[in-house]
């Protein structure tokens, strides 16, 4: 199979090294090969079923390639495959540094990294959307869709929507986002931002929101007391981004979306454990996702209790 | 209340991942052993499961519903934090206990 591979690889590279698995799941794959002496990474389909909002390889590669184009630290595109063994797939630069959350937090990162996403999601929200004409207006209401399909009575989560609903700052035109913008996925080294990954949530949102993401608490990977993923304060990092954008995001505003998203993760939790419970994808670390939205609640009930809730 | 995955779904999920990822990577003799006897202790965990009466979300499905009709009087607020307390002090203590002291 890794031999198959290689040699269906190298039709399109040229000689390269032993194609290595470095990240498996049902959605996606991610091998690493060299070529020429270039590191490079492969992202292949995974045998399972894809989320219905994710875009195709191939989208998410012509996005990678816009974004590069614009000078934002993104993975340098290199090839598209249509039929890598059955699966399409993409080659992209592999770059250098750290993408584990957890292990980033607890490095000791350049004090200018919260500047420094806040420049990179300027660009990105500066991308011309008429090159990437397949990306979809996201909504809100999505979530209760999804929601809906899961089935299970979640008040914290009702009592979240509601508030967002009541309380929805004035719309601002919708921008190319990434639309998963957070630690976690980004690369990072000891120089600071290395490059942005994971592009396949990519859609046309309001910008504040995909500005609010990295708040969201679960994305601070166990150092809460740090806003803005566990790595640093929001104040630098918003302040960098209106400078750039002429946008003026109000902070309240990010308040409004760092509640949207652990809503969003709230569901998210639900939906990653329903690929378990139906089978789609059977996993015990889906499977305890189901329970530790919980936490995620948690976190709705207490933004709620600083926004006056009672 | 009622939780997915259930506490039966959830012991389920260990005994895939226990006989069908475990297990075939073990060559140490006592360590398969031990790992057949857990997969037993499982399974009486589970038919013990089985004879608990299903419990009843009627509470949580009607707050749920009053929420997404906008009927938010004061003190829905209270009654949600409590539900969420008590589906954390199962999933997730440590967390709760964390929280709660900041």
């Amino acid at each position: 199979m890794i031999a198959d591979m290689r040699e269906a690889l190298e039709a399109v590279l040229g000689p390269i090294s032993e194609p290595v698995l470095v990240a498996g799941g049902a959605s996606k794959e991610a091998w690493a090969v060299d070529a020429g002496g270039e590191p490079l990474l492969v992202r292949r389909a995974g045998g399972g079923v894809i989320h219905r909002h994710t875009l195709s390889l191939r989208h998410e590669f012509e996005v990678l390639r816009v974004a590069h184009e614009a000078g934002v630290k993104a993975p340098r595109p290199v090839a598209y495959i249509e039929d890598l063994e059955g699966r399409e797939a993409f080659v992209m630069e592999r770059l250098e540094g750290e993408t584990i959350g957890r292990r980033i937090v607890r490095m000791t990162v350049p004090e200018r990294l919260p500047v420094e996403m806040a420049e990179e999601l300027a660009k990105i929200h500066a991308l011309p959307p008429h090159e990437l004409p397949f990306l979809a207006e996201a909504s809100i209401d999505r979530l209760v869709e999804e929601l809906d399909e899961v089935g299970e009575p979640h008040p914290a989560i009702e009592l979240g929507l509601w508030w967002l609903r009541e309380h929805r700052p004035p719309p601002r035109d919708p921008v190319v986002v990434h639309g998963d913008f957070r630690i976690g996925n980004l690369v990072v080294g000891e120089t600071g931002l290395v490059g942005v990954l994971d592009w396949e949530f990519a859609h046309l949102d309001d910008p504040a929101r995909d500005l609010s993401f990295a708040l969201v608490r679960a994305w601070r990977f166990g150092v809460p007391e740090k806003r803005l993923g566990g790595i640093g304060d929001v104040e630098p990092y918003l302040g960098r981004y209106n400078e750039l954008t002429g946008f003026d995001v109000r902070p309240e505003e990010l308040d409004h979306w760092e509640l949207a998203g652990n809503v969003a993760w709230a569901v998210g939790c639900l939906t990653q454990a329903q690929r378990h419970l139906t089978g789609q994808d059977r996993s015990v670390e889906l499977a305890i996702l189901g329970r530790l939205g919980a936490e995620v609640e948690y976190e709705i009930c207490h933004l709620l209790e600083r926004q006056g809730v009672a | 209340m009622s939780e997915r995955p259930t506490a039966d779904e959830l012991a389920e999920a260990i005994e895939e991942f226990l006989a069908g990822e475990i297990l075939p990577t073990l060559d140490d003799h006592r360590l398969r052993f031990r790992t057949l006897v857990a997969l037993n202790a499982l399974g009486i965990v589970r038919r013990e499961l089985a004879k608990l009466p299903p419990e009843d979300d009627a509470e949580q499905r009607g707050l749920a519903a009053r929420i997404r009709a906008g009927d938010v009087p004061a003190g829905t607020h209270a009654r949600v934090k409590a539900d969420v307390e008590k589906r954390l002090r199962i999933a997730s203590p440590n967390y709760l206990e964390r929280s709660e002291g900041e």
